[in-house]
């Protein structure tokens, strides 16, 4: 059995007191945002930690997006030497070859998977289906049913996401990365449910987000969730807790994971 | 100095950063006449057997490592696909001979359980030879990053210096004379990779 | 009350930062300690400790820094170095702001009987209490701009005064797991990263105060300083338990016999354990959050090293624990006017950095004795509600 991981996300915008500089955010249900910190600076203290992978995601709704996470990852290379996943309004091949030649080991594409599936087999072949991870943002209606969102929760789609999850591995996603819209930065825990069914769903692993308030909703989403990996952004920002504390809590619950002094 | 070579294959980003920060010299070789310049040489490699070996082999790159890492015995690190292709032979998409350098056959990784998935992907525990000295300052425990489908089955036993287990010992890492290779990627291993590269750059083989 | 999954040998919970539990149920801590008594070559230690010394005597302008806080640690590392190795010291502190009578009064009766160069450094009060009161929002815990100062400031001194070798006290090794006692600790900007600046860099807390009315010249102090001019000086940054086993109980007893050095009472702790975090008059309220987070505070941690060295039985040390562990500290009322904050405030924010599985049950919270110095501890710089307002409104929409 692979071991589990524990992934920080890293969240990127411009920031609102400086045009010229890209910041790390926490958001709430996809809204309010909060600036928490500089992307290096943070990727390093996360090295420091230990951290089994990063992922940077560039919220920024603008056509410069991918160059300006070019650009961050570019410069985070200099003194990161761990594996990295970006994403962010990736929407071609090209954004592609452009992160993955700043540094970046693994792009995330979202909204255009959607759009034009043929991307994740395109991609898939041309660069390996390790590089392909397909990240699905969806959230709970009132009558209790998951929908899938686009456009970092802006557009609901009908799309069931445990059915877009298994057809993305179809295509040829190497990886999945969940997040949950309703329990992102709310603290109250992962949606185990569709995590679950995803997890059994397919075989690639399956990372999962948005939620974690306690080291325990960590080790519910490896349990209960079968999560391969978790994610999260305000637990590590806003908690009196840091990676290798929290992997203590993991590892004493039983799980499979890494230890690293 | 310290060599990348740049054969058109391979994130050479971060292996050009981990030395650079680990305040080397270091430069990325283009051409097989800038081998001749460095006195340390890296070969990384992402992608396929096949695709690897004949770029070295078409780009004059082959000429110039025979002479600089077999006949000038320059300290040498291969990383990943860049390790496999060292071998006599690689069977990824077919039987293709590669650089001949270890007596091996790359062949594809062989769990018997299920769980465990092809490629494998992820921090692996991996036990090594604490004599050699590019594990110099390691703890008995150590993990490395790994993304792989193939592996370096070698002839000679001795040849292999570090193993991870994945049901079966899967080659982690080989050492013969000035030629050290590792399947694991010592530039995205954190702290202890780092370590590797450093001890690297002090080796005197 | 929860009840809390406990090192079967040392006492300490599963809500310790970095505990992990064996097949044994024993934990990673005891077990380093364990590694430190039968594992480690202390006589190859101290021979490379000499080494160490010697291959920077008299080369510059000191042979070495010693970052000081006058608490027992420290002491002794000055005490050890200049009387075992006659070293020529520069003693810096970096003063946190909360420093007691009676450590005022060690310092200068340690600096007279030892003879060194002293430098102190106290950061703009008004910048501390912002960091404060944002390292309490955001981390629960308000030492924020003591724990970046502590280990940044130093670095700067040495930088500044080109001295390459610093000395810092005891491993982490000795109460935590980031480090163990097989790997060198070196204090250097990862173990920074690792745990000690709370995740959060001086650019990043910079960040954070966004709109606080910050100048960036204000985060200098608690800023690490950049590796490539560090490497070019040729640092080494080492702790000295790396070198001699760390024993807090003897190095106390000597530093008080051969310097005059004083204990003094501390909050919340019995009153035999007087060696122990002398130096802050916040020592009180920074325990009781951790016990509000974790269910665990001083005595505990006392208690665990006690019975570890075999210097107390288990059950000894579950009474200590029950009788002392859980009071609100006379000294509360002090950091509620430093920060601006209600009572009421202070729960709502430490409760909401809890470590599963401990949640505290609020009720009516015993009062904890007040110090004798309790009235010589500072009022003055008291936070203006308004001034506070902001990073609390802030928080607030966040959480």
């Amino acid at each position: 059995m692979s071991k589990k991981r524990l992934i920080p996300k890293l969240q990127l915008r411009t920031s609102g007191y400086n045009k010229k500089r890209m910041v790390l955010v926490i958001t709430k249900q996809f809204g309010h945002v909060i600036e928490i910190g500089d992307p290096v600076s943070q990727a390093k203290i996360f090295q420091d930690q230990a951290a089994d992978e990063l992922i940077f995601i560039n919220i920024d709704k603008d056509e410069k997006s991918v160059e300006k996470l070019a650009s961050v990852i570019h410069q985070v290379s200099q003194e990161i030497f761990m594996p990295m996943t970006v994403g962010g309004g990736v929407v071609t091949e090209d954004h592609f070859r452009t992160l993955l030649s700043n540094g970046a080991d693994k792009i995330a594409i979202n909204t255009q998977a959607v759009k034009d599936p043929s991307l994740i087999s395109k991609t898939s072949k041309r660069f390996g289906a390790q590089c392909v991870v397909v990240s699905i943002d969806y959230k709970q209606e009132a009558n209790g049913r998951n929908l899938v969102y686009l456009y970092g929760g802006q557009e609901k789609t009908n799309i069931d996401p445990v059915e877009w999850a298994v057809e993305a591995e179809k295509l040829g996603a190497g990886e999945l990365l969940l997040t949950s819209i309703d329990h992102d930065g709310m603290r109250d825990g992962l949606n185990l449910d569709i995590t679950k069914q995803i997890a059994q769903a397919v075989s690639i692993p399956v990372i999962s987000g948005g939620g974690c308030g306690l080291a325990k909703h960590f080790i519910d989403g490896f349990l209960i969730g079968k999560a391969d990996a978790v994610t999260s952004g305000s637990f590590f920002a806003h908690r009196d807790q840091n990676l290798m504390q929290t992997r203590s809590h993991i590892k004493n619950a039983g799980i499979n994971i890494r230890v690293h002094t | 100095m310290v060599g990348i070579l740049d054969y058109g294959m391979g994130n050479l980003l971060s292996v050009y950063s981990a030395f650079d920060y680990l305040a080397t010299n270091v430069m990325i070789c283009k051409y097989p006449e800038d081998l001749a310049g460095v006195d340390r040489i890296v070969i990384p490699g992402v992608g396929a057997f096949k695709d690897c070996i004949d770029k070295i082999n078409n780009t004059g790159f082959r000429e110039a490592l025979d002479i600089e890492v077999l006949k000038k015995g320059k300290p040498t690190l291969g990383i990943c696909l860049g390790m496999q292709v060292m071998a006599s032979k690689g069977t990824e998409g077919g039987d293709h001979d590669g650089l001949g350098w270890f007596d091996a056959t790359v062949i594809r990784i062989h769990p018997t359980d299920t769980d465990k998935r092809v490629p494998n992907i992820g921090w692996n525990d991996v036990t090594f030879d604490s004599k050699v000295p590019l594990f110099k300052g390691l703890p008995d425990k150590v993990d490395f990053y790994l993304v792989h489908s193939f592996y370096m089955k070698t002839v000679v036993a001795s040849d292999v210096v570090a193993t991870y287990d994945y049901d079966f010992p899967v080659t982690a890492a080989v050492l013969k004379n000035n030629i050290f290779a590792t399947q694991f990627h010592p530039e995205k291993s954190q702290d202890y990779g780092l370590k590797i590269l450093e001890n690297f750059i002090a080796w005197k083989p | 009350m929860v009840e809390l999954r406990r090192c079967k040998k040392c006492l300490l919970p599963e809500t310790h930062e970095s505990i992990i539990f064996d097949e044994q149920g024993i934990c990673n801590i005891c077990r380093q300690n364990e590694f430190k008594n039968e594992k480690i070559d202390w006589a190859k230690r101290k021979e490379d400790l000499r080494e160490l010394i010697e291959s920077h005597r008299g080369k510059y302008d000191y042979d070495c820094i010693i970052p000081f806080s006058g608490g027992k640690d420290s002491t002794w590392t000055l005490y050890y170095l200049m009387k075992e190795y006659k070293v020529k010291p520069l003693v810096v502190r970096f003063d946190h702001g909360f420093l007691r009578p009676n450590l005022h009064e060690n310092t200068t009766k340690v600096l007279r009987n030892l003879g060194a160069d002293f430098h102190t450094f106290t950061p703009s009060w008004k910048v501390v209490q912002k960091l404060m009161l944002q390292s309490f929002l955001e981390k629960g815990d308000f030492c924020w701009h003591c724990h970046t100062g502590i280990f940044s400031y130093p670095m700067w001194v040495a930088l500044r005064y080109q001295v390459p070798l610093i000395f810092w006290g005891e491993p982490s090794a000795e109460y935590t797991s980031y480090y163990s006692y097989d790997q060198p600790e070196e204090v250097d900007e990862k173990r920074f990263n690792r745990y000690v600046n709370l995740g959060i860099t001086a650019l990043d807390m910079a960040v954070r105060l966004s709109g606080n009315n910050v100048d960036e010249r204000d985060f200098k102090p608690y800023t690490y300083p950049p590796l490539k001019d560090l490497r070019k000086l040729n640092y080494r940054s080492v702790c000295l338990g790396t070198y001699i086993p760390w024993d807090v109980k003897m190095q106390s007893k000597v530093i008080h016999d051969e310097l005059g050095w004083q204990g003094d009472r501390v909050e919340n702790v019995p009153a035999e354990y007087n060696y122990e975090k002398i130096e802050c008059h916040m020592q009180g309220v920074r325990d009781y959050i951790k016990y509000v987070k974790r269910g665990y505070t001083r005595p505990t941690h006392l208690a665990s090293i006690d019975v570890r060295h075999g210097r107390m039985e288990r059950e000894e040390g579950l009474d200590m624990i029950a009788k002392y562990e859980g009071k609100k500290p006379a000294s509360l009322e002090i950091f509620l006017e430093m920060v601006g904050l209600t009572e009421a405030e202070f729960f709502q924010i430490a409760q909401s950095h809890s470590v599963s599985p401990w949640r505290l049950n609020l009720v009516e919270q015993e009062a904890g004795e007040k110090m004798p110095d309790f009235g010589k501890w500072t009022r003055e710089g008291k936070m203006k509600r308004e001034d506070a307002e902001q990073q609390l409104q802030n928080w607030k929409k966040s959480q």
